[in-house]
């Protein structure tokens, strides 16, 4: 514990030149798109599994807590892709290193630049969203909504520490937790080759979401979702979240379900990536071989659970009767929060209407 | 002109000392090309014969007094005030067991040298004439650079990754690696490059390059590293290095 109080103190302390920043900025951003991604792959194969839950979801997405941390969320993908791409280059090319400063000031530009007509665009749609009556759900439940996760998490590291604690009686004590040398190759490779493949990825997911629509359109009734094709799918007509993602699964170009195949990518890459980062961060601060396994065994878990939840929501999809009951879900969001007999009818709940 | 320095104390034989804490001193009549070094003698000698410090050379050869002198790195005796500015803290390197004020166990930091074998593996029976296994000079350039190495330890106590993890290698031992890695005369590459890419070798390095600034002989660190971590990658160091790659310009 000492150690750990004291690396990170002078991390901070010690006066390396632009390298050290541009490492801690590149370490904290993976991290935080890492806690980012577990909520978000769970969220979304509720559009699968319990539809009203993702409904929930999707309106904790649009709370301004959230719309904060979009933009942080945008800014550190953003600065973190770049920044992957100098790292990753500097390995390949290790006799230029004289132009690693210079290129850690041009990934912050570079980020910059892309971020302010990002930032703007986006704070266009935040603009639009609150001029029309906004439905926005209170900051309570908002929090309330992600108290499961740290059921999760704490589930998860128990497991985790079980599973070590196993692992370290069977394999006897004082044995050390690592990765064989081949192993240890292959993973910095991974790291390089995936970080490039999910940079178009991920800034398309992004392009998609926030700035050609806004998040808030996810969920906007009469809206093409985006992406999605007109003759196919048709716009969004009951206003929920799960349709929106219905319509976009379900779009195809020849036999090819694109949004799917897409998503599958992203999701396989960012997850193993993201974990195996996680690992690697872990692994710098924890030093007890029980400590280190149970890290292992974490990144391991929730690897394995988001790759089984996304995945299995990819290849179930969404039909019918999960659209009725996500529609169904959101009018009962709407009229626990008081929406008028007038406004329940607008949106097409009139049976809630009767009912309150 | 006067010098205030603030300097990191520690004495574990004196409770009173016992827990680090800072204490100042005042300098006057300093020339802007006296080096840091002089200065804590005169501090030593002058002001406070309890100030424990290691030097032996003044020359920048011996490698002894590497320290933190204003948040990084570097040889006392090899900094000029001038280049300081007039207020100078001095703490001990990062990483390492401070045994007293700047002096730090170096033990764990020799021991990674070790580990990489520094020296000379050839079993082959030595040349016809019996004297010297000869090298081209092109062969010569590809490691120049890392022979420059004083294992002062400023590199490997600038690197987070070692400060984190004391098992990390560390670049001064990957740097002295890399001496005997790219020498055509070594025969010991598998050995080595399989030490080298262990958990706890080059793969823990992030290329921050506060290991590259540290070096008081100004040894391109990062760039060995990541000329073992290619040549890992490959299997062997050939064709890794252009020669004369490495000449500074
Ligand atoms: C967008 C394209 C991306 C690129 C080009 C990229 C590139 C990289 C590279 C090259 C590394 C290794 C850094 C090193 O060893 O010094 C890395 C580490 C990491 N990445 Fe990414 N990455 C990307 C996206 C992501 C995403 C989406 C996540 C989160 C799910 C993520 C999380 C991490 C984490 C946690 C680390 C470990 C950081 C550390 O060791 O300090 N990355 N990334
Ligand atoms: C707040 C920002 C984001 C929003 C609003 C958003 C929105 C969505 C939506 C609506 C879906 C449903 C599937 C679809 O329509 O294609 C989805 C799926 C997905 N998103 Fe995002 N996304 C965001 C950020 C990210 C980021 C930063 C990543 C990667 C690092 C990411 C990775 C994924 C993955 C992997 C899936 C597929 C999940 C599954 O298989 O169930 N998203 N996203
Ligand atoms: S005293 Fe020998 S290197 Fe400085």
């Amino acid at each position: 514990m000492t150690t750990l109080v004291l690396t990170l103190r002078e991390s901070l302390r010690y006066r390396g030149a632009i390298g050290q920043w541009s490492w801690l900025l590149h370490r904290l951003s993976g991290l935080g798109v890492v806690l980012f991604i577990v909520l978000h792959v769970v969220d979304t194969s509720w559009a699968v599994f319990y539809p009203p839950l993702y409904e929930e979801a999707i309106k904790t997405y649009q709370s301004p807590l959230f719309t904060l941390g979009e933009f942080a969320l945008v800014a550190s993908v953003v600065y973190h892709a770049f920044n992957g791409l100098r790292v990753a280059f500097f390995d390949y090319r290790p006799q230029l290193w004289r132009h690693q400063g210079r290129a850690a000031v041009g990934v912050l530009l570079l980020s910059g630049l892309l971020l302010t007509p990002v930032f703007v665009l986006m704070f266009g749609h935040v603009l639009d969203f609150y001029n029309e009556e906004a439905f926005v759900l209170p900051l309570e439940e908002v929090i309330r909504a992600q108290l499961p996760f740290l059921g999760g998490f704490a589930l998860a590291g128990i497991a985790a520490l079980l599973l070590a604690g196993l692992h370290s009686l069977v394999a006897g004590r004082g044995s050390q937790t690592a990765l064989s040398a081949s192993s240890e190759r292959f993973w910095w490779l991974y790291m390089r080759i995936s970080g490039v493949l999910i940079l178009p990825l991920v800034f398309g997911h992004l392009g998609m979401m926030h700035v050609v629509q806004g998040v808030f359109d996810i969920s906007a009734a009469e809206h093409l979702a985006v992406g999605a094709s007109e003759g196919q799918v048709g716009a969004n007509a009951t206003g929920t979240a799960v349709e929106f993602v219905h319509d976009r699964w379900s779009t195809f170009i020849g036999p090819l379900a694109i949004w799917r195949l897409y998503d599958f990518a992203l999701l396989v890459l960012v997850v193993i990536h993201g974990f195996n980062g996680l690992r690697g961060v872990l692994w710098d601060y924890l030093h007890h071989p029980l400590a280190k396994r149970a890290a292992l065994y974490l990144c391991l878990i929730a690897a394995l659970v988001l790759l089984a939840l996304g995945g299995g929501a990819l290849v179930i999809g969404i039909d019918e009767a999960a659209i009725d009951e996500a529609s169904r879900a959101l009018c009962e969001i709407r009229q626990t929060h008081g929406a008028t007999l007038e406004e329940l009818v607008e949106l097409g709940c009139e049976e809630f209407g009767e009912t309150s | 002109m006067d010098i205030r320095f603030r300097i990191r104390r520690y004495n574990p034989e004196d409770e009173a000392k016992a827990r680090p804490y800072w204490q100042e001193y005042e300098l006057k009549e300093v020339q802007p090309t006296d080096r840091v070094l002089e200065l804590l003698h005169r501090i030593k000698w002058e002001q406070d014969g309890t100030l424990t410090f290691r030097r032996s050379c003044s020359a920048g050869i011996c490698g002894s007094d590497a320290m933190r002198i204003n948040g990084v790195n570097r040889l006392a005796c090899k900094l000029l005030i001038r280049d300081v500015g007039s207020s100078v803290q001095v703490e001990p390197i990062l990483g390492l067991p401070v045994l007293k004020d700047l002096v730090v166990d170096m033990e764990p930091f020799f021991a990674h040298y070790r580990r990489v074998m520094p020296y000379l593996v050839n079993e082959e029976a030595v040349p016809e004439d019996g004297r010297e296994r000869l090298q081209t000079p092109a062969a010569r350039s590809v490691y120049d650079d890392s022979t420059n190495c004083i294992l002062c330890a400023a590199c490997t106590t600038a690197c987070p990754s070692f400060w984190a993890n004391g098992e990390y290698y560390g670049p001064a031992a990957i740097v002295q690696a890399h001496r005997f890695l790219f020498d055509d005369r070594d025969r010991a590459e598998e050995e080595r490059l399989a030490v080298l890419g262990e958990g706890d070798g080059v793969w823990r390095c992030r290329t921050v390059f506060n290991c590259t600034s540290a070096c008081p002989r100004n040894i391109e660190v990062t760039r060995a590293i990541g000329e073992v971590k290619m040549a890992i990658r490959k299997g062997s160091p050939e064709g890794v290095i252009r020669p004369f790659s490495h000449e500074k310009h």
